[in-house]
This record gives C-alpha cells, structure tokens and sequence, in this order.
C-alpha cells in the first residue's frame, strides 16, 4: 500500500512537470478538484449575480490568441540576416532598394480586415480591398476566411498589376491577422518583411468603459 | 500609423527568410508576446477599474511568489546528480 501511494506521489510529479510548460507550474491536484454537483442546472449554463454583473461560471470567449504566442520559437543563426539593421534599407531586393518597396497594410480588427497597398512611403494608396468588398457581411467579415479570400484576391490583383515584392505591415490583433498573411503566400506575392504596427500605449487617454454582456 | 517614422520597418520587424512568412509571423507573434506588447493592447482596449487594477497586480503578486517557490521545490526534486531520479516509484 505505501508502495502504491509512493507511486501516486511520484505520477503526481511527473504530471506537475508536463504541466510546467509556461510560466509557472501549477500541481494537479490544485487544477482538477472535483465537488459533487447538487444543483439541477447545468454547469455550462449556471450564472450567478456579482454586483450588478451576471457571471457565467463558464469563461468567456477569450480573446484570439496567435499562432506563436505561447510558444518559444528559438532562431537559429542564419547566414541570412533575420532582424533589420542600418544597412537593411538599402539592400536590394528584386532590383529595389528594401526602402523604395511598395507596402501593404493589414489592419485587422475584431469585425472586419482592410487591406491596402501604397507605394514606398506609405502616401498614395494603389489599391484598397476589405473583406467587406469581398462579399462578406456582418459577423462573418470579421473571420480569418473572409481575410484570407479578401488576400487571396487582391493578391492576385497586385501581380496582374506587377506589384511582385512587397513589405507588410500589419496592424490590431484579429481573425483576419494570421488569414491575411496565409492569403497573400497563396496568391504568391514575394513578402519580404512582416512588422507589426499595433498602436499600444504605455499611458493611454481613458479608453471606453467595460462592455457589459 | 502608430509608429514613428524613423522606426519603421526597423522596429517589431522580421524579415522572412527562403519565402517562410509562416515562421516569420510565427516568431514576430512570439516576441510581441514575450515583451507584453499584445498584454497591454488587450487590456487598454477597455477602461480598468481601480479596485479590478488592485486585484489584478495583488494576484500577480501571488502568483509570481507561488511559481518561485514550486519551481524551486521542483527544481529540487529533479535535480540530476541522483542515481534514481524517483526514489521509491519503482
């Protein structure tokens, strides 16, 4: 018997160390206590009164969680540069100076994805598709299909126009994020660097007050 | 846009290596993450109440005291230099 409960304590362990995978490790038994339900409701749909909020004792739709964002990606040491440095700007690519390259800019937000290429500096805009345009309305513009259609399309749009290399540049954290990038490598545009541009401050005005669902 | 001029494009940027956006975007995603860029996007979106700030840096606060502690105690219990990793599970 003290045999067995040994190798419980121990199978304990190795499950604590499996779970140990981000920042901190949570032991087992903490995670999985389990009560015997009285009640009559089931558990997904108990909701219960705090203050003036209704909780569901079930989370929640979390936010969109990005493919990479919880993992280590560790970079090998390339004989390619994988990070811009001073020279960066004038290096070549498909006869092109990396700073003279068109742009194209992806502002993914919670309900819709714009897309929009413009010339080196960001002023003249060439061509504009969201995946409003594209044929999708209300909640379905905010999916990452909608975005990787609306990228496939106008894709395509910019090499029959002979917008070959380009650099991206994506803004706001939604669907549409991962789908338009995935688009753009479907219609096989030659995507020379990926930057992120979401506005985030350290010492924001007051943003806008807590929705209440 | 919300970057300065002279950042951009040198700044939260990767470039893609043998026409490999997937991983690019993969290890750009990671980093945001790491540095807390997409945390504080996400929690300035909407207005944090002084009692939900409290209670959000007092859990962290617990939290970070707890995860020290138990990898410690882990780090204690699989440490290498024993011959049987687990003594008594056999």
């Amino acid at each position: 018997m003290i045999l067995s409960t040994l190798q419980f304590a121990a199978g304990s362990l190795t499950k604590s160390m499996i779970v140990s995978s981000k920042h901190c490790t949570i032991l087992p038994y903490l995670k999985h206590t389990s009560f015997r339900d009285i009640h009559i409701t089931s558990n997904i749909m108990k909701q219960f009164r705090m203050g003036n909020q209704k909780i569901r004792v079930v989370e929640e739709k979390r936010d969109v969680i990005m493919p990479g964002e919880d993992t280590i990606t560790i970079s090998e040491s390339d004989s390619k540069k994988l990070f811009p440095d001073a020279s960066t700007p004038y290096q070549m690519f498909d006869g092109k100076a990396y700073n003279q390259l068109d742009i194209v800019n992806v502002k993914s937000t919670p309900n819709n994805t714009i897309m929009s290429l413009t010339d080196y500096r960001g002023r003249k805009g060439i061509m504009l598709r969201s995946a409003g345009v594209e044929g999708f309305k209300n909640t379905r513009k905010g999916t990452n299909i909608a975005a990787q259609q609306t990228a496939v399309t106008l894709g395509r749009r910019m090499l029959e126009n002979g917008f070959r290399t380009v650099r991206l540049r994506i803004q706001g954290i939604g669907p549409g994020r991962m789908g338009a990038i995935k688009g753009f490598q479907l219609a096989g545009v030659n995507i020379v660097s990926i930057t992120d541009d979401t506005r985030v401050s350290y010492n924001p005005p007051r943003p806008r007050k807590q929705r209440r669902i | 846009m919300g970057m300065f001029k002279h950042a951009q494009f040198l700044s939260r940027t990767v470039m893609v290596q043998n026409n490999n956006v997937e991983k690019a975007n993969r290890l750009l995603n990671s980093i945001l993450s790491k540095e807390g860029i997409f945390e504080q996007y996400r929690r300035t979106r909407y207005y944090e109440k002084p009692t939900q700030t409290r209670r959000r840096i007092n859990y962290e606060k617990c939290k970070a005291i707890y995860c020290e502690d138990m990898t410690r105690k882990i780090q204690f219990i699989l440490r290498k230099n024993r011959e049987n990793p687990f003594p008594g599970s056999e």
